[in-house]
This record gives C-alpha cells, structure tokens and sequence, in this order.
C-alpha cells in the first residue's frame, strides 16, 4: 500500500508526461501566451505539417469569444497567429512591445559601454550596481569578443521575456533580498542568463530551467492547507523539454529525499518531483 | 497640500469619492482597483473639456507609481485600451456632439504628450493622433470655430514632437491648412486668424516670433 506521498508523486509524473509531450516543441512565445491565458489552454500541436516542414505553433482562440487574456472588443478580427497581429493591433499590447523594445536596445547600449570598460579596466573604478542581467563583462575568460554579441532584436526580446518570468516571482524577490549581489558565490546562488552572449536556442533555454528551478530555493514556505494551491498554480508552460533521463546535474535540492526513509511533507515531495522532470 | 494635488491634477470637477480614490491611486497603486481607476478618469475626459487637456499627467504619475511598486502596468494597458476604443468610435461620436469629439481628441493628444516610454513618444499613438488632427483639418470642421481651435491647441502642444515623429503628414497636414485657410470661403474670421496664427507658429520653427506674438495676442486698443 502507498504511502500517501508516494501515491502522489505517481500521479505527478503521470500528470506531467501527459501535458508536457503536448507542449513538447511549443516556442516560447506560445508559451508566453499560454501562461496568460492559464493552465488550461494547451494547443496540441504536430511538430511537422503534412509537406514535412517543422511547422510554429498557433495559439487557438474561438472567434468572437473573449478569452480571459486578451480585453479585445467584439469587432476584432480574431488574429491569425499568436498574440496581436498588424491587422487590427491592441493599443495596450504595442505600447508593451515597444517598451520592451527600447529596454532592449537600452540595455544593450549598456552592455556595449560595459565590454568596452572591461577592455581598459580602471582598477579603482567599481561598475555601479545597477539592476541589470549582464554583469559578468570583467570576466575576461568569458567577455565575449567585442562583435561577437547577441544583436537580433527578437532573440533578445524573446530572452528578456523569458527573464522577466523568472524575475517577476516571489521566489526570486525574496532572493535578491536575502542576498546581496556582492555576496554570490558562483554555483552556489542562481545567477541571471546574459542575454548578450551568444548561445543556441538549446543552450540558451536549458540555462533559464536551471536558472529558475535554482531560484524555487526561495521558494516562500508553504503553509499546511495551501500545499494543494502550490500544485496547480505550477506554471507548466515552463517547461521547455521534457525529458525523462534528467540532463540537469544533481543539485543538493534534486535529491531524493525519501532515501532516508522518513515520510515527506506534500510540500517537499512536490519540490523534489519539480526539480527531477525539469 | 491636498488642495495642491487637486490643482496640479485638475481633479476637482470629480466628486469627493473619486478623488479620494485617485488620490490613494497616485500613492498606493497596488491597493486599488487601477482598472477602474482607469475608467473613471478615460469616463471623465470624454466629457470635460478641461480635464480632456490635462488628464495626461495624472495617469503619467499613477503609470509610473504602478511600475514601481508592483512592476505592472495594469492601468496604462486598460486606458490605452479604452482610448482605442473611444477612437474607434470618433465619426460617430463627431456627429452625436461636437464637444464630446472635441474632448476626445485633446484627451489623445494630451496622453501622447504626457505618456512616455522611456522618454520616447508612444509610436502606437502617431498614427491615431494624426487620424484626429487630419479629420479636424477636413473642410466640414474648419468651418466649427469649436474644432478649429481644438486643432490649433493639440499643434501648438505637440506639434513639433509629431513632426519629428513624421515630417510627411505634418507636411501634409500643414498643406491642407494652407488650402483651407486660403481658398475656403466660409471661415469664420476667428477661423482663419487661428489659421494664420499656426500657419506662423509651425513655419517658425514651432515658435512664435515676437512681432508674430504682439499681432496675435496682446490687446487691441481702440
């Protein structure tokens, strides 16, 4: 007879390989927009249409129905791929692109000032902490060459987005609460993606997994009656790939907790089941 | 110090309710209802054609108090929303009142001033702003002393920001001004001083020179 804990683990697992092979594939704009639309709207996509060509994912919205993410009117046309489209364009949403657009292209006037101090370093001089996600220009074995940065405006725009997700929990305020910058000791205490580096798409989205499950560590304590809330507000959207013979090194949270044999809290349990399908 | 914020925003054509709600808007964006927030003050610009000109800086300081606090922009998303809407509508709410379209193009114009990003203009708004300012420069609406100085307001605010944004339309633009103020007979002659008057201003670089100044606006003796 199962433990109740095992019991649920089970199903855990049972509940993820369901939902993630569906969004196996699913690019991360899709995912973006499945995560404002809630849980409960997965497109089932092929990965291939019928010429054999990989084919993008649609998100799939009912025309004429208001769904809970967009606020359009009834003489909206529904758009035909994901988000807004030129056709009849969303005040609301264009502002926001735009604004992500100029923060990008902000940050990236910053970070070519930042390589290039790096470059003729002033020893006394210390770089000011400003919030940014690409500190690590000083790091001469990493500093990318000076061309050799990210520059497509939609890559890093398609980054940003995927920070940003990561930085608008809570776990990740309390984190930067708990430690100050100057206090991080790599491998240790997560650290931001640099969007500016050059990295594959692959690369690049298995470092934002370990990134934010790294960041689950702050995590605020569960409360008893609140465990089952913690479940199903676990944002599947997520996860990119889900792959069963877990690539992610074992960090001290991955492992296993019942090997001591002692009966787990839901909470813990589901912590630890996280981190192994991620 | 209430009654300062009452006259820097120009809220005190809202009931005591509202203004109370705006008020803790403006300091703690997070503990209301900012979509509401947002309605009452997009409900109160369509029909006040003193708060149309300057609802502008109160939604700039309850956007930029909402990004700080709870880094959303709950509030600007639904006032461009509903602005978009109200534009949608302007040919027929030009035809139900002249004041109420009046109220709607200055309240557009007055957030594409005020509602920046990253100190850049809102390049969503150009277009929309332009559309306005285009209906108001048509033959039916000069002939409307009301819309032609509503036109001339929203030109001398922001006229040369929507020139830099695109110097074509407002060449365009200024070419049917010209026209009308030229070859349209049934101009009041209000009409076509304000005409003249912004004529002078753009040509001067968006400035008026001070002979130009003395003509149009000092007082004339008898």
């Amino acid at each position: 007879m199962l433990t109740y804990t095992q019991q649920f683990v089970r199903w855990l697992f049972h509940f993820y390989s369901k939902q993630c092979l569906s969004i196996k594939n699913t690019d991360t704009k899709t995912i973006a927009n499945l995560k404002k639309t809630g849980a409960s709207r997965w497109t089932h996509c092929r990965k291939r249409g019928a010429d054999g060509n990989l084919r993008k994912c649609h998100e799939v919205e009912e025309p004429g129905k208001s769904s809970q993410s967009s606020r359009r009117q009834e003489s909206f046309t529904t758009p035909e791929s994901e988000g807004p489209v030129s056709r009849v364009k969303n005040w609301g949403d264009e502002v926001e692109a735009e604004e992500m657009r100029s923060n990008v292209r902000r940050d990236m006037h910053r970070y070519r000032r930042r390589i290039l101090e790096a470059d003729f370093p002033q020893r006394d001089r210390k770089i000011s902490s400003g919030s940014s996600d690409s500190r690590d220009s000083r790091d001469s074995k990493e500093s990318p060459a000076k061309g050799d940065i990210e520059t497509d405006e939609n890559t890093l725009i398609r980054r940003q987005k995927q920070i940003n997700y990561g930085k608008n929990t809570l776990a990740y305020d309390r984190y930067i609460k708990e430690v100050p910058k100057h206090m991080r000791q790599p491998g240790v205490h997560p650290k931001t993606p640099n969007k500016f580096k050059k990295y594959s798409r692959r690369s690049w989205d298995q470092q934002i997994k370990l990134w934010r499950v790294k960041l689950h560590a702050w995590d605020p304590p569960a409360e008893e009656g609140s465990d089952l809330q913690q479940i199903e507000e676990i944002d599947l959207g997520e996860i990119m790939d889900f792959e069963l013979d877990v690539e992610c090194s074992a960090d001290t949270e991955s492992q296993c907790p019942t090997s001591s044999g002692a009966s787990l809290s839901l909470a813990e349990a589901f912590k630890w089941s996280l981190s192994l399908v991620v | 110090m209430e009654n300062s914020s009452k006259e820097e925003y120009k809220i005190q054509s809202f009931d005591l309710e509202t203004q109370k709600l705006l008020k803790t808007a403006l300091k703690d964006p997070g503990s209301v209802d900012l979509e509401k927030v947002s309605n009452v003050i997009v409900d109160q610009s369509l029909e006040d054609q003193i708060f149309s000109r300057e609802a502008g800086r109160i939604c700039y300081t309850i956007v930029q108090a909402e990004a700080k606090q709870t880094n959303g922009n709950v509030f600007r998303r639904n006032l461009l929303n509903r602005l978009q809407q109200a534009f949608k509508a302007r040919e027929e709410t030009r035809k139900r009142s002249t004041q109420e379209w009046v109220c709607l193009v200055s309240f557009i114009c007055n957030i594409f001033d005020y509602l920046k990003v990253n100190n850049m203009p809102m390049m969503a708004l150009v277009q929309p702003v332009y559309d306005c300012l285009f209906r108001l420069a048509q033959s039916d609406a000069l002939q409307n002393e009301e819309e032609v100085d509503c036109l001339v307001l929203q030109l001398h605010r922001i006229g040369d920001q929507l020139e830099k944004m695109n110097m074509q339309l407002m060449d365009e633009l200024f070419s049917l001004l010209r026209d009308g103020f030229l070859l349209q007979e049934d101009l009041s002659s209000m009409g076509r001083l304000l005409l003249l008057e912004i004529l002078e201003f753009r040509a001067g670089g968006w400035s008026l020179s001070e002979t130009a100044q003395k003509y149009y606006y000092s007082e004339v003796t008898d």
